[in-house]
């Protein structure tokens, strides 16, 4: 590990929550006025946080802190190895251990509905993984390494000519993982439907707010992975990552939630075999 | 002092079975297991030390014992064919028919077969399975001690079976060290028939009418496992005269030649390893006592099947029938995956769980290179620490409550607090980074980019295998919505040593496994391993340990304060343990987990999954007349 290697993980761990709030902002900003309201603040989401961090709230279970900051930890972690140029699928694996712990806080609460929360939550993991991972493996093998670094340094031409059909699948991890219509499944943001608030009922005060920091977290990674699509310099990849930030926003505002068993029987192997048959594309080629 | 290590580690097992056998008194037992499971334990990491090295012991190498072992080819399966004329099993006695055929066939028709210069020979996948036999077998041994007895008790037997059980249970021990360390084909084939003569007896142990069908359906699956192994071994001496394993891996001497052996050979391990179509043999195990389907699930047994397949998966790399066999290893661990996930029973998401992995290790043997293997050689260690951690405590928590389905296990953190944290974290490691199942899994899917069907399946499976068990922990550590009395459950030290000591070595293995893979290459390639993903590890270790300080300091805090009331969507009306919900009325509250059996059901999936990967074992054995 080289000097600059140590700068860019430590620039990940500390830009990577700030960078997830903004996007945060910027949604909650482009959903408001894409429904004619003003909309908060670009900061609001940082306000937020500040004020669930000064709140003491006596936990639902006293295992929920330490699995909160495991998460928190796993995210931070998954965004220092993406940023370091490390290897995209255990950046990923990463990532997932952060999500189990979600998910583990959340059935170790008492509320029913944390729990029905917690179920829904990995059956959306059991969707998004395969399909994110089939794409990580169609830019792994049209860059030639698993590494960030080598994917993102692929060459003139994006990488996304040689791997349209992974669009949709990318489309569909996006709004799971961003907790989107019609895959808010798990934890939707409005606390008065069926749910509640889903996975996260349980979670209260301090412990809620570093959840919301790791949610930012791993926003991160997903947009940057996804940029990896139109790698040609640093200003495409923002855009490509502020194109995909819009089209998720727009589909979470004119759709109605689906059912989890819709996600798993039908979007799920929909968006895997497209994403796998362009990666058997790419390897017959 | 080597031989001395491995006279300890093959026959001393079997001696020690004798003696419980003999003195039948429960002390004397106690006394002798002890004794057992430490010396297996201090000569395993005796020959550990030395590694790799060649001996030749003469209990292993002398005319008499090969006479030994080639009489035992002919007994085993007279034996096998007894049972079954008296069970009037058909398949049981076909199978036996035909390995007494073969066996006889071979006796008379066999030239003999180079003298084989080394009886031992000790690289390092024999030094893992010998460890994790001595180690990881013992320490289920000793657990097994108090867990019969409790077993007895409350079969209220008149006459204790447990001295017969014991002898199986160390033989089994010994049977599997002598298969991990023989280098002669012969002796191996005999240990390899002993095997599968100790897990008839060890699942038949209870003698109720499930347990006996359970042990034909084994005998009768590893009957065929042992036609094929013979049939494979007898054309290897056929073929090239030769019965040393080292110089039967040889990728040099099949340039040519008909790989037909090795895929017979190969197809033996699968059947032992359990993999599908022959999954139902491991599923009948559990019906045996808990440190049976313990034993079988992690140290031994099945850890043969995938032995085997390692041990020749230097002539399988670029093969046909390797490139079938990743295929089918691939899609077995797809299958079991999805199956593990369809079920209730946790002893069944076990075993299912076991099939899966299994299937990732022969994925390794099939692609063969040494990136691979030494995946798969991880893999194996790993899985046996981590799956025998988890076997023991499903077992222990199954005798406090009387059930061992998941529904009733909900919440066990409040009832047996230790044994239930441990299974969280056996199930959490076999999921999540830093731990070597996960690592093993993605050095497995790297190894395999050139096939990306395997690599789908894989991913495939690695979902749904972290859903099934972030589900099976968060079952376990699920919160009441009402605090219930909690009753003290007392166990012996003999229960709670094993499982902490197999805590210990499901986490310290899970840990070491970045150096556990660098020890398993070829010296060239092992100082690569740090720099690839490997290397991510152990920072990743430091960022554990934080996290784990912070978690525990946090824990504390919240320990000590009030908890909030359950969140219920209801009204402050409601009476504990129920919500106002319709019709005004106050509802109780029940919990139940999400199997999604219309999709992940155990019948469809046992047929289509058996079909699929019989057609591939076929397509394997064909390949290697292509």
């Amino acid at each position: 590990m080289n000097l600059t290697t140590f700068y860019l993980a430590v620039a990940g761990l500390i830009l990577a929550p700030l960078v997830g709030g903004l996007v945060s902002g910027v949604d909650r900003v482009v959903t408001a006025r894409l429904q004619s309201r003003l909309g908060p603040p670009l900061l609001q989401p940082f306000y937020d946080v500040g004020k669930l961090m000064s709140k003491i709230i006596a936990p639902a279970s006293h295992w929920q802190g330490m699995f909160v900051r495991w998460a928190l930890v796993a995210s931070l972690a998954a965004d220092v190895v993406l940023f370091a140029g490390g290897d995209v699928l255990m950046c990923f694996f990463i990532q997932a251990a952060s999500a189990s712990f979600v998910a583990m806080g959340a059935f170790s609460g008492s509320s029913p509905y944390s729990k029905l929360g917690a179920q829904r939550e990995l059956f959306q993991m059991l969707c998004y993984e395969p399909i994110f991972l089939v794409s990580v493996l169609c830019m792994a093998k049209a860059a030639g390494g698993f590494d960030a670094n080598t994917i993102m340094n692929a060459g003139a031409q994006p990488l996304l000519y040689k791997m349209p059909f992974i669009i949709p699948g990318l489309v569909f991890v996006l709004l799971v993982k961003m907790r989107k219509s019609p895959f808010d499944l798990s934890a939707c943001h409005h606390g008065h439907q069926e749910l509640v608030r889903g996975v996260f009922t349980d979670f209260a005060g301090r412990d809620f707010a570093l959840l919301e920091v790791a949610h930012w977290a791993d926003v991160v990674v997903i947009l940057w992975i996804c940029s990896f699509l139109w790698a040609t310099g640093p200003l495409q990849m923002v855009v490509v990552a502020l194109v995909a930030l819009f089209v998720i926003i727009l589909i979470d505002n004119v759709s109605a939630r689906l059912t989890w068993r819709h996600m798993v029987k039908v979007a799920a192997p929909l968006t895997f075999v497209l994403a796998f048959a362009n990666l058997m594309w790419l390897y017959l080629e | 002092m080597l031989d001395a290590y491995i006279g300890v580690l093959v026959l001393w097992p079997l001696v020690a079975g004798l003696l419980c056998l003999v003195l039948r008194s429960p002390g004397a037992r106690k006394a002798l297991v002890l004794l057992t499971s430490a010396a297996l334990a201090v000569c395993a990491v005796g020959l550990a030390s030395q590694t790799p090295f060649t001996a030749n012991p003469n209990f292993l190498a002398s005319e008499g014992t090969l006479k030994v072992a080639e009489a035992l080819a002919i007994v085993f399966p007279a034996y096998f064919l007894l049972r079954g004329l008296m069970e009037k099993h058909a398949l049981v006695i076909i199978f036996s028919c035909l390995q007494l055929a073969l066996a006889i066939w071979g006796m008379m028709n066999m030239n003999e077969p180079q003298t084989v210069q080394n009886a031992v020979v000790c690289d390092g996948l024999s030094v893992t399975l010998a460890l994790v036999v001595a180690i990881i077998g013992s320490l289920i041994a000793i657990f097994a001690i108090p867990y019969m007895q409790h077993h007895e008790d409350h079969l209220k037997l008149a006459k204790s079976k447990q001295p017969a059980f014991f002898l199986v249970l160390l033989a089994f021990l010994g049977f599997m060290n002598g298969m991990a360390l023989s280098n002669d084909l012969r002796v191996f084939e005999a240990c390899f028939e002993a095997t599968t003569l100790c897990s008839f007896l060890l699942i038949g142990h209870d003698n109720t009418p499930v347990a006996r069908q359970s042990a034909f359906r084994a005998l009768w699956m590893n009957a065929l496992g042992g036609v094929f192994l013979h049939s494979g071994v007898l054309l290897v001496q056929k073929q090239f005269g030769v019965v040393d394993i080292h110089a039967v891996v040889n990728p040099a001497l099949w340039t040519g030649a008909s790989m037909l052996p090795v895929a017979l050979i190969v197809a033996a391990g699968c059947v032992k390893a359990a993999q599908m179509p022959f999954q139902k043999w491991l599923l009948g195990a559990m019906v045996a006592p808990t440190p049976v389907s313990a034993l079988l699930h992690s140290s031994t047994m099945v850890k043969a099947g995938v032995f085997l397949c390692l041990r020749f998966s230097p002539v399988l790399t670029n093969t046909t029938i390797g490139a079938i066999l990743a295929l089918s290893g691939a899609f077995t661990f797809f299958a079991g995956s999805a199956m593990s996930l369809g079920q209730s029973n946790a002893k069944k998401v076990l075993a299912y769980s076991t099939i899966a992995n299994l299937g990732l290790i022969i994925v390794c043997a099939g692609i063969g290179t040494p990136v691979a293997v030494a995946a798969g050689i991880v893999l194996l260690a790993v899985h046996a620490a981590t799956k025998g951690l988890l076997f023991l405590c499903v077992g222990d928590m199954e005798q406090t409550i009387g059930s061992r389905d998941l529904e009733d296990l909900r919440g066990m953190v409040g009832k047996s607090p230790v044994t239930a944290l441990a299974a969280c974290a056996g199930a959490l490691g076999m999921v999540l980074p830093p731990m070597g199942m996960l690592v093993g899994k993605w050095a497995t899917i790297e190894a395999a980019k050139s096939n990306p069907v395997v690599m789908a399946l894989i991913l495939l499976g690695s979902a749904l295998a972290v859903v099934c068990w972030v589900r099976f922990a968060g079952t376990l550590m699920s919160g009441k919505p009402l605090p219930t009395p909690e009753k003290a459950h007392h166990s012996s030290p003999l229960t709670n040593m094993p499982l902490m000591t197999m805590l210990a070595c499901a986490i310290g293995l899970g840990m070491a496994a970045p150096w556990i893979d660098a020890l398993m290459l070829p010296n060239a390639d092992a100082a690569s391993v740090f720099t690839t993903g490997w290397g991510l590890m152990p920072p990743l270790f430091i960022v554990c340990l934080l996290a784990w300080m912070v978690g525990m300091k946090v824990l504390g805090r919240q320990t000590a304060v009030p908890q909030a009331s359950p969140y219920m969507g209801g009204l402050p009306s409601a009476e504990p343990g129920t919500f106002v919900g319709a019709l005004g009325k106050n509802w109780a509250l029940t919990e139940g987990n999400e199997y999604a059996t219309e999709i992940f059901g155990e019948s469809g999936w046992t047929k289509f999954a058996g079909t699929l990967a019989g057609l591939l074992l076929l397509a394997m054995v064909g390949g290697a007349f292509i």
